[in-house]
């Protein structure tokens, strides 16, 4: 008698844990991820937007993919760091505005590059609300690095705050640099730095 | 009722001595522990190669803390450091494993992060960087060199 109930208590027990978001369906933030990075794929590859001619639009079609899963706000925020905590929400605002065009400019480029690229998910971990999404990007000349993604799950869905690239975090490259400017000179001296890259976009080579 | 006299006072030298000596370790090796103020995190690496126990945890270069324990979880390398009392983790801090120059100390870096929530001790410095692999970069530039010179097509 009491063997026939041991299934269902310890099912029972175990509902609570299947049910909170962290430990749902092992895969489901490698998903989400998957299949953002695959509809930019999809543009990247669509020859319809390769011309010149069309790099707005395309650029567009990216941003706005991309933004639904990168958290720009939680990147900005923890780029930042300890300072972040001393800024009025209005500072706040504008520095993740800035922020997340300075990650444009910086990364709309290389990301513009990809095409061809292999993309492998080799793992992931979890731990609450939070998740690690392992990948490798396999170039077509053959070239192998890591791309990890840290994650964190809000309303219902898996959001990337920081990109690792070959065991270097983008957010604590940032964190660093800003940390510089900002002990050296002030936050203001920061913002207008950014502001000028804005207003004078980098040349590439 | 002499001869045991002496051999009390050899005794009691004897134990002096020892306790004396006892003492002295004990200072010297908890000169190393500094006690057991301050309080216990622990961080999750992929990798911390060159770490070493007592090496030191910085934040802007100040040391506020030294690793405890290294040890292997899930395949991946798990430290525990103590922290000063006064130390306040934010949970978004960044620890990252560094070196004084390229093959100097190892140490554990902290960069204070933005959050409003403390670690608490016990608790999990989430976010860690690991080092890059001096040798595998190195592997890298050169075997990238060789396959992209060998893929070069003839213009």
């Amino acid at each position: 008698m009491k063997r026939y109930l041991t299934v269902p208590v310890i099912a029972l027990i175990l509902l609570p844990i299947w049910l909170t978001p962290g430990s749902a369906a092992g895969g489901v933030p490698t998903d989400q991820i998957k299949s953002t990075v695959d509809k930019a794929l999809v543009v990247l590859k669509d020859p319809r937007l390769k011309p010149a001619s069309k790099t707005k639009e395309r650029r567009e079609q990216l941003k706005q993919i991309l933004f639904a899963r990168f958290d720009f706000t939680e990147m900005a925020k923890r780029s930042l760091g300890a300072n972040w905590r001393r800024r009025t929400p209005k500072e706040r605002e504008e520095f993740v505005r800035l922020f997340s065009d300075l990650l444009e400019r910086a990364y709309a480029d290389t990301i513009e590059s990809y095409g061809d690229e292999k993309i492998l998910y080799v793992g992931e971990r979890l731990d609450g609300d939070y998740a690690d999404i392992s990948s490798k990007v396999l170039t077509s000349k053959g070239d192998e690095f890591s791309l990890n993604y840290r994650a964190h799950f809000v309303v219902g869905e898996w959001r990337v705050y920081d990109v690792v690239v070959e065991n270097i975090s983008m957010v604590n490259n940032y964190r660093s640099q800003f940390n510089r400017v900002i002990s050296n000179a002030s936050y203001e001296e920061l913002v207008r730095r950014l502001r000028d890259k804005a207003a004078f976009p980098i040349q590439k080579n | 009722m002499n001869h045991s006299r002496t051999d009390v006072v050899v005794g009691i030298f004897v134990l002096g001595g020892i306790i004396c000596l006892g003492y002295l370790a004990i200072r010297l090796g908890k000169l190393e522990l500094f006690g057991n103020a301050g309080y216990v995190v622990y961080a999750d690496f992929a990798s911390v190669a060159g770490l070493k126990l007592g090496d030191p945890v910085e934040i802007a270069g100040v040391k506020v803390g030294k690793v405890e324990s290294l040890a292997l979880a899930d395949d991946r390398a798990r430290i525990t450091v103590r922290l000063e009392p006064q130390v306040k983790l934010q949970e978004d801090a960044i620890a990252s494993v560094r070196a004084r120059g390229l093959i100097g100390d190892k140490f554990v870096l902290v960069t204070p992060g933005a959050s409003d929530k403390i670690i608490v001790p016990g608790g999990k410095i989430r976010e860690t960087e690991s080092p890059p692999d001096i040798t595998d970069l190195i592997g890298k530039v050169v075997g990238g060199d060789l396959t992209s010179k060998s893929e070069k097509k003839p213009e």
